[in-house]
């Protein structure tokens, strides 16, 4: 007698696939996901209780480790809040020198999450070339900001450390050969008749359903939303940015699009170091009161920071909403919801790019 | 010591499983973890393969300050590691807490007051070398003539 | 019967998200709009939401306030695509229910604060219940 029934099939918090702990409860019929549940406080460290009352020096520190894989972007945003608040200029060069970091951020980023979803559908070859590319993307973070993660490179008026003759003929070189081996890997990816097999059609994640989920960053990007903060930012308005979008919907796009955008950072790093003006990397100035709302696009899509600040710089209110939460939520609400098997379930959480740090702060 | 721990010692020496837990880092040890995997560090040149299965691990690497979450977790995973096991703890949160051991915070650091930690890594993150240093230095320490010490 | 394993309870957990400043704030709004007691509705939404949901509710909550158009004053007033596809706080079929109720209360003459007022009444029996 054939004897059907359903089952919850919990995954996590230690498992093969997931780099950091969270547990998604899938409800099955079978073999298909029915319903999905997502049990959080794995990570919960409660960083925005810590940072209410102190100095912004000691809380711009605090904002890179609320996660260490984009922590550029972190620093970034609330530096850049920090300055909106206080009326404080950045100086050119170093608007320029930012969006280098950021986009060498966003490569190394990108870099990491393709790496993971290969070595989720078991392509272990592809995984370590895009990983092994990912060091030669560290080393010039490191040659840059003289450090390999939570660098702390942008400070409010401008960054800490110039770009040398020396660095910049390094970091061209070593953008022309990852872009080299890059074209080679995304032609692999393209072109892998067993990826395909586990990416194409699957996690389908409709326009329709990532607007209501309010997907954000490469997620939504791979739904045809077009959505980036970094149209709105001026000096990527000055770089003539335009986001990198695809009409797939499924893994495979969510994919192909953080390839898209590691060649569009190469592309944005050389227009930069072409048009890097010359002139001081630090400007003057004095953190004041105030209250600001600021977004700014992380790898993983909208980030914001809201602060309010006291005369003497220290921040009194601080909220931070973070991409990884639209995402998850889309990702276990939505995207696979119906999934053909169970085992297509990592790979189309893994290929949202979760981060549960960020999450859950 | 018999032929046959000069054996075991020779074979545990050169395949090391290891397994890695977050308990509530910022993510940065993390991919100092990952990184190790890539191909410029060559982990499998030492016989090391990370699998993130408890069950077969021999190595676990702690990362990050312990949050509440873990209470009624972290003690069973480490349980289910056969003998014999080390943990390392990696970066400074689960040392100290590093920056989030502040007054408000969730964390409850050290991880020695949960599990038996072997060998620490300060650094907030460690470069991935100094992680495979350490991998290799409890491997010497703590598998060598395991059974006749057990004795 | 064996215990479960690994099923620990999230209640304090979840109280711990929704108490960071930004998320208290949003369930105070809730529950002053909705008229119902703090810990009620934080009670309903620990027992009826995953931690994801807790997690991202002030960021929907806002999106669907700007998303609610002025096309359809009554669904906006009672929050038919906030209290159910936004935060899940009444089952659609019911919500479908109050806004042909109210919609039809205000068509037929009854005054707009008044329908709204009632719509308010029923949504907070359901959380009730």
């Amino acid at each position: 007698m054939k004897h059907t029934v359903d089952v919850n099939i919990p995954l996590g918090p230690v498992h093969p696939c997931f780099k950091e702990p969270a547990r998604v409860k899938c409800e099955t019929k079978g073999e298909r996901i029915i319903a999905a549940e997502v049990e959080l406080g794995y990570m919960k460290k409660g960083i925005e209780r810590i940072m209410k009352g102190r100095p912004w020096q000691e809380v711009m520190f605090l904002a890179e480790r609320v996660c260490g894989i984009c922590s550029v972007i972190h620093n970034m945003v609330f530096i850049e809040a920090i300055e909106q608040v206080s009326g404080i200029a950045v100086p050119p060069r170093a608007a320029y020198l930012r969006v280098v970091a950021n986009e060498l951020d966003r490569m190394q980023s990108h870099l990491l999450a393709n790496f993971s979803y290969c070595y989720t559908i078991e392509h272990e070859t592809l995984g370590m070339y895009l990983l092994d590319l990912r060091e030669k993307v560290m080393d010039v973070i490191e040659r840059l900001t003289g450090a390999r993660v939570t660098c702390a490179y942008i400070i409010p008026g401008g960054v800490r450390f110039d770009i040398g003759a020396q660095d910049e003929a390094f970091l061209r070189e070593s953008l022309a050969r990852i872009e080299d081996d890059l074209t080679r890997y995304t032609g692999m990816f393209e072109s892998g008749p067993m990826i395909a097999l586990r990416s194409r059609g699957i996690g389908i994640l409709t326009k329709e359903a990532a607007m209501q989920a309010h997907a954000v960053g490469p997620t939504a990007r791979a739904s045809g939303i077009s959505v980036d903060r970094r149209t709105e930012h001026p000096t990527y308005r000055q770089l003539g940015f335009e986001p990198v979008v695809r009409t797939e919907c499924d893994n495979y796009a969510r994919i192909m699009v953080r390839f898209g955008e590691v060649f569009q950072s190469i592309r944005l790093i050389r227009a930069c170091l072409d048009n890097l003006p010359e002139g001081v990397i630090r400007g003057g100035g004095t953190c004041t009161a105030g209250e600001t709302r600021y977004s700014g696009e992380a790898p993983r899509g909208e980030l914001t920071y809201i602060i309010r600040t006291d005369d003497y710089g220290r921040v009194i209110d601080i909220q931070i909403q973070t991409p990884s939460i639209m995402n998850i939520e889309a990702c276990c609400h939505v995207m696979i919801i119906g999934v053909d098997s169970v085992a297509d379930v990592t790979s189309t959480f893994v290929s949202a790019d979760p981060c549960i740090a960020c999450t859950e702060r | 010591m018999s032929i046959l721990q000069t054996i075991k010692d020779k074979v545990r020496s050169r395949s090391i499983h290891v397994s890695y837990v977050d308990l509530g880092s910022c993510n940065g040890c993390d991919i100092e973890v990952l990184a190790c995997l890539a191909p410029r560090y060559d982990i499998e040149q030492y016989g090391i393969y990370v699998h993130n299965n408890p069950r077969e691990a021999d190595v676990l690497i702690v990362i990050g300050a312990y949050t509440p979450g873990w209470q009624e977790k972290l003690t069973p995973l480490w349980e289910k590691i056969p003998d014999p096991k080390a943990a390392i703890a990696v970066g400074n949160c689960p040392i100290s807490g590093c920056c989030f051991n502040r007054r408000g915070a969730y964390i409850d650091p050290p991880v020695s007051k949960h599990i038996p930690v072997a060998a620490e890594v300060p650094g907030c993150p460690p470069r991935p070398t100094e992680i495979l240093a350490a991998i290799l230095s409890v491997r010497d320490a703590v598998f060598a003539n395991w059974e006749g010490r057990q004795r | 019967m064996s215990a479960w394993i690994y099923e620990q309870d999230l209640t304090a957990q979840k109280y711990r998200i929704l108490v960071s400043v930004r998320h208290d704030r949003v369930i105070r709004q809730i529950a002053a709009d909705l008229d119902i007691g703090l810990q009620e509705l934080r009670k309903y939404v620990i027992e009826h939401c995953d931690m994801i949901l807790l997690e991202n509710l002030p960021a929907r909550y806002e999106a669907a306030l700007t998303a609610a158009g002025d096309a359809d004053p009554v669904a906006k007033a009672i929050g038919r695509d906030l209290y159910t596809t936004a935060i899940p706080l009444v089952p659609t079929g019911i919500m479908e229910t109050i806004y042909q109720t109210t919609a039809a209360k205000v068509a037929a003459g009854t005054p707009f604060d008044a329908a709204v007022a009632d719509a308010r009444a029923m949504m907070k029996e359901v959380i009730h219940a």
